[in-house]
């Protein structure tokens, strides 16, 4: 099937997402919250295009909308980018300090404003994904809670959480680096609670919690004996790699 | 209490009002039973019990005041009656009274905008309220109020 975006024809799937399928074709739109890992937030509305069929025209969210039709696609229209600057001004007005919000205002030349007070410090942008994450890794040890103004993400009653193993999947997930997480020698800091961090036994870098390498273990069924951290992992694989050629 | 509801985490609200209406608000130890009881994390108890306005992590007064603050309470200067409040009971929409006798609420519209300004305590409603009905009314539930201001 062959939808048109911005005048290109492009090939599609049935079902395929229509964000999807501009990044593949290099046809840029705007995203905040969307994540490969953790597809279907949709909650910051920056992707929303056009979508003409059958002579009208609807706004859509492109990150979530699956194609079914053979349809037009327009990304940049006067109407979606007039939108997308007021979705911008908002998200502006709760994160005044961050860094791609800020070049997507110089980019759509949306001034910045300051009424209400805003909260300089504040980075989160409430989209979901961390929390999402969490869900995903299976901890569920934050989520968002109030409403309105006050709404946040946090632990329950803000304290240090139980379940939580200190993998920090929230804060790497996270569009705006808005989770403090900090390690320092053999330590790592995160949502309130302190973690006692493992070695790698080949290069010696504190790099797992205890709690993530018994989440590991459980996960796996068995005990790992030698504990290789990202670097020493691909190493290992490219030594033992070369051995092989050198072998031949 | 929360055992005649079926293991269903679609209960999870009713079973919280079920709680703040016993206790008058959900406690730690409430949230923990429940989390148990439907097998669901903790986290998501708790961000549906900051969530709804008529849930309340701090216990509340034996009687509850609302106060609306709706359009046309509003226009109405309901904004008096809710500082003549303050005043007397030295409580602000939120809080309770150290003796825990009251808890002040403001909502938004009560349906009744004909006697506004409104008013509700518990269950009972108190239209075109003014300052000095207010200190009889709250005097009517036992309140000991700050006669000198
Ligand atoms: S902390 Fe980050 S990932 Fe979580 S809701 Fe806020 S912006 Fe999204
Ligand atoms: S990227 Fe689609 S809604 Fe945020
Ligand atoms: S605004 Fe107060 S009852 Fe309607």
């Amino acid at each position: 099937m062959d939808i048109k975006i911005d005048n290109k024809i492009c090939k599609v799937e049935y079902g395929e997402y229509l964000l999807q399928v501009a990044r593949r074709n290099n046809i840029y739109i705007p995203t905040l919250c969307h994540s490969d890992a953790l597809p279907g937030q949709a909650s910051c509305r920056i992707c929303i295009v056009e979508v003409i069929e059958n002579d009208s025209s609807k706004v859509v969210t492109s990150c979530v909308y699956p194609i079914t039709k053979e349809i037009e696609v327009i990304t940049n229209s006067e109407k979606i980018n007039n939108m997308r600057r007021t979705l911008l001004m908002l998200l502006s007005m709760r994160v005044p300090n961050h860094e791609a919000l800020s070049r997507l205002m110089v980019k759509y030349s949306v001034p910045a404003i300051n009424r209400f007070g805003i909260d300089m410090n504040e980075k989160c942008i409430l989209c979901g994904l961390c929390v999402k994450a969490c869900e995903e890794v299976g901890q569920y040890a934050i989520s968002t809670v109030n409403r309105g103004i006050t709404k946040k993400v946090s632990t329950p009653y803000q304290e240090p959480s139980v379940s939580c193993i200190g993998c920090g999947a929230c804060a790497s997930v996270c569009p705006t680096g808005a989770i403090d997480i900090f390690e320092k020698e053999s330590k790592r800091f995160i949502w309130n609670k302190t973690f006692e961090l493992m070695q790698c036994t080949r290069c010696e870098e504190y790099f797992i919690t205890k709690e993530q390498l018994d989440y590991m273990n459980e996960r796996l069924g068995y005990e790992t004996e030698v504990l290789l951290c990202e670097k020493c992992k691909k190493n290992v694989v490219s030594e033992s790699f070369k051995n092989i050629v050198q072998n031949l | 209490m929360m055992h005649k509801y079926p293991k269903e985490q679609r209960y999870t609200l009713a079973i919280l009002q079920d709680i703040q209406r016993k206790y008058g608000y959900i406690s730690k130890e409430s949230m923990e039973k429940l989390s148990v009881y439907l097998d669901i994390p903790i986290s998501r108890i708790y961000s549906m019990a900051t969530f709804y306005k008529a849930l309340s992590l701090q216990p509340k007064g034996q009687n509850i005041i609302k106060v609306c603050d709706g359009t046309a309470c509003h226009i109405r200067s309901s904004i008096a009656i809710i500082e003549e409040i303050e005043k007397l009971l030295h409580i602000k929409p939120g809080e309770t009274t150290m003796d825990g006798l009251f808890s002040i609420e403001t909502v938004n519209c009560l349906g009744s905008c004909a006697i506004a300004p409104v008013m509700v305590i518990n269950e009972t409603y108190y239209g075109k309220v003014t300052p000095i009905l207010l200190r009889e009314i709250l005097k009517g539930y036992g309140g000991t109020i700050d006669e000198d201001r």
